[in-house]
């Protein structure tokens, strides 16, 4: 065995690369529960990776006939009704790990310097994870898939001069219809593998400068670090059982409390559904586009400018945070805004989730105040960031000197 | 964990005991606002349906189960009822051998459609006849139970939700002298489940259900183009079970809570061999990682 390892090193150097990127990978040794979410998410990709391929050996992109053959993976392939069920509950969980990923690296102020670009692939990788989870729900070819899609096409008609023709070219055709779904498929096979290909780079730019901690100050390498393995390759296995247990809990006992019913009539581009949602995790995006309708003419491409800012005002976040401090542990005003951060995105859910002309208190707030008032309030946070620590207002209780 | 070393080496200072107070203050905040996201918002659009009532079905839950001799019923009333405007597609009449319909019932349904055994649970009624008759082409039912919100009990609703001749004679009473006084309105919102917020639109409703249209208590706008599927009596069951309409109909809504999923007692009985596997899985892993971890706490 040793022969053949020495055989291979002195051609492709496995072993060292493992050495030094696993085995002795040196990590923090404070990292609590929260850091599980990076791992768990590059596991979640794998099973949709795997799951995805599986039922694409079962698929077919044919607007007459994918519905159908949803149907026929859920009835006749063996065990095609869990790989679908897998891959569907999938995409949400996925979003749930990442979004706690995210928010976990704003919280410990993971996107600050050196960690810039580490930051900006991980937001490519959400921003490509959210166009393959739009694409991939078209595929059952359910009513909330057809008009989902509509709808979010349609958005692209209010970029000046070429919105309409964008429109048509991304449709193929004067209206969503089989050559959308056929390029929908072909886009949804492609990006997850592209998205892998990005997950490396993300890693790669993790292991040049390593990962943050709780605390956020830089460690001493030896003194306050572990080998990744075994400590992490355990605790991750560990993080990784508990997750599969909510995630398989879904899938075989609720697994369509994700979906929604209407995507079980086939789609009939003659009759609009009552109400159009999109799936919950672009619920807060989807909330900040409804919410500019006050601009009149402007107001479609005010709105996607603001849903498309939401997430680009993310790159920008390591130079609007200028506290010299990481973590939000030591940072009081920080971590106020951040809870106010969190709730506000789980407030424009809601908003996103009812009618737009719904209200509430019977009828005493209508929920585009709601959903105004959040929007400040997602795009306040970053402001706000920034004025309390670029002007020194916020004061920091004392960072220990090490972990 | 972090509590108990914090704890044992007394470490425990106020600073940290804050810091924790302020992670719950923010936890609960969380929570307040995950719940927020259950509140019921009133629209233009929500205000046409009304709640839907909760029913007891032997296969919801973890541990449910399909009653073959209600899927029998049930497929019978399927065939000799629904089946008459509506297909079940994905579902071809041998399967229902599956839970102990003899051969010679599956073939006398088959040819009752104009099919053979081996093929589609299809309705006899061609869908350009039912559009003529009806203004639509009746939905297949195949999925019928997962595709509408409130699953199988909104199914159960609209069957057994339609304006019986008490709630006609009581349309015929109120509207008598062709207005809705106050008093009459609360009983009418309370028999018919409307809405009392919108006293104006009732007058209208009742004027329908007089003329004879199609009122239902659970559809959203109440006025369907199908008529009263089932009534008490409308198919006469081998077995001797009663058949009053809501019986018909919960075992209607059984056998089609079985078509829109017929795998769905493999999906559970995995399930439970699965989540089973999982917990000692992840309870061995933890203790292996205490194990390791023992050495760095």
């Amino acid at each position: 065995m040793s022969k053949i390892m020495e055989w291979v090193d002195a051609r492709l150097p496995v072993t060292a690369l493992l050495k030094s990127q696993a085995t002795e990978y040196p990590t923090p040794k404070n990292l609590n529960y929260w850091w599980n979410f990076g791992s768990l998410a590059l596991f979640v990709l794998i099973i949709m990776i795997a799951t995805g391929l599986f039922l694409a050996m079962h698929y077919k992109a044919d607007a007459n006939q994918s519905f159908d053959v949803v149907e026929h993976i859920m009835r006749d392939v063996n065990y095609g009704w869990l790989l679908r069920y897998l891959h569907a509950n999938g995409a949400s969980f996925f979003f749930m790990v990442v979004y706690i990923h995210i928010l976990r690296g704003m919280y410990y102020g993971s996107y600050r310097k050196p960690r810039e670009i580490l930051w900006w692939f991980g937001i490519i990788i959400f921003f490509m994870m959210m166009a393959t989870a739009f694409m991939g729900y078209v595929l059952p070819w359910g009513q909330m898939s057809y008009w989902g899609a509509a709808v979010i096409t349609n958005l692209m008609s209010a970029i000046p001069i070429i919105g309409e023709d964008l429109v048509v070219w991304i449709w193929g055709g004067f209206s969503v219809g089989d050559p959308t779904l056929n390029r929908f498929f072909a886009l949804h096979f492609l990006l997850p593998l592209v998205i892998f290909g990005v997950v490396m780079v993300h890693m790669w730019a993790l292991h040049a400068v390593h990962s943050n901690n709780p605390v956020g100050i830089d460690v001493h390498e030896g003194k306050d670090t572990i080998p990744f393995h075994p400590y992490y390759t355990i605790k991750d296995l560990y993080g990784a059982g508990v997750f599969l247990i909510f995630f398989c809990a879904v899938v075989f006992y609720a697994p369509n409390f994700f979906l929604e019913p209407d995507n079980y009539i086939p789609a009939n581009p003659m009759q609009t559904p009552a109400h159009i949602v999109p799936e919950w995790y672009f619920l807060p995006f989807y909330a900040i586009l409804r919410s500019i309708d006050f601009l009149g003419s402007f107001s479609k491409l005010a709105g996607v400018i603001a849903m498309g800012g939401a997430i680009a005002i993310l790159f920008i976040l390591p130079f609007l945070d200028r506290s010299p401090v990481r973590s939000f542990r030591y940072r009081p005003l920080s971590k106020q805004l951040f809870w106010i951060f969190v709730v506000d995105c789980f407030v424009l859910g809601w908003v996103g989730y009812n009618p737009a002309d719904a209200a509430i208190f019977d009828g005493a707030l209508p929920l585009i105040i709601v959903g105004r008032t959040g929007t400040a309030l997602y795009f306040g946070y970053f402001f706000l960031l920034w004025v309390i620590t670029a002007f020194d207002i916020e004061k920091h209780t004392p960072v220990p000197k090490s972990i | 964990m972090n509590v108990l070393t914090a704890q044992t080496t007394g470490r425990a200072t106020v600073q940290t005991v804050g810091r924790r107070l302020g992670h719950w203050v923010s936890m609960l905040l969380l929570l307040v606002a995950s719940l927020a996201t259950l509140l019921p918002a009133t629209g233009a659009m929500a205000s046409g349906g009304v709640a839907i009532p909760k029913q007891n079905w032997s296969f919801a839950g973890m541990f449910g189960t399909f009653d073959n001799a209600a899927l029998k019923r049930g497929a019978q009333v399927a065939v000799q009822s629904c089946m008459t405007c509506h297909s079940i597609k994905y579902i071809k009449f041998d399967q229902l051998r599956q839970f102990g319909v003899s051969e010679q019932e599956v073939k006398t349904w088959a040819e009752s459609q104009g099919r053979t055994k081996k093929d589609a649970m299809l309705s006899g009624m061609e869908a350009a006849a039912a559009k003529e008759a009806f203004g639509v082409v009746p939905p297949d039912l195949s999925l019928i139970t997962k595709a509408r919100k409130g699953y199988e009990d909104y199914v159960f609703g609209i069957l057994t939700g339609y304006a019986s001749a008490a709630d006609v004679a009581l349309a015929q009473r109120v509207m008598a002298d062709g207005k809705v006084s106050g008093e009459e309105a609360k009983e009418v919102a309370s028999q018919l489940q409307l809405d009392l917020r919108h006293p104006d639109k009732m007058g209208e409703v009742l004027k329908r259900i007089v003329a004879g249209e199609n009122f239902n208590r659970y559809f959203p706008g109440h006025f369907f183009a199908m008529p009263a599927p089932l009534s008490d009596g409308a198919v006469v069951y081998s077995d001797g079970t009663e058949n009053s309409r809501n019986q018909l109909a919960r075992d209607v809504v059984t056998f089609l809570a079985w078509a829109a999923e017929p795998t769905q007692m493999e999906r559970k009985s995995l399930g439970i061999k699965v989540l089973l596997y999982l917990f000692v899985l992840t309870i061995m892993l933890y203790a292996v990682k205490r194990r390791i971890w023992a050495k760095v706490h």
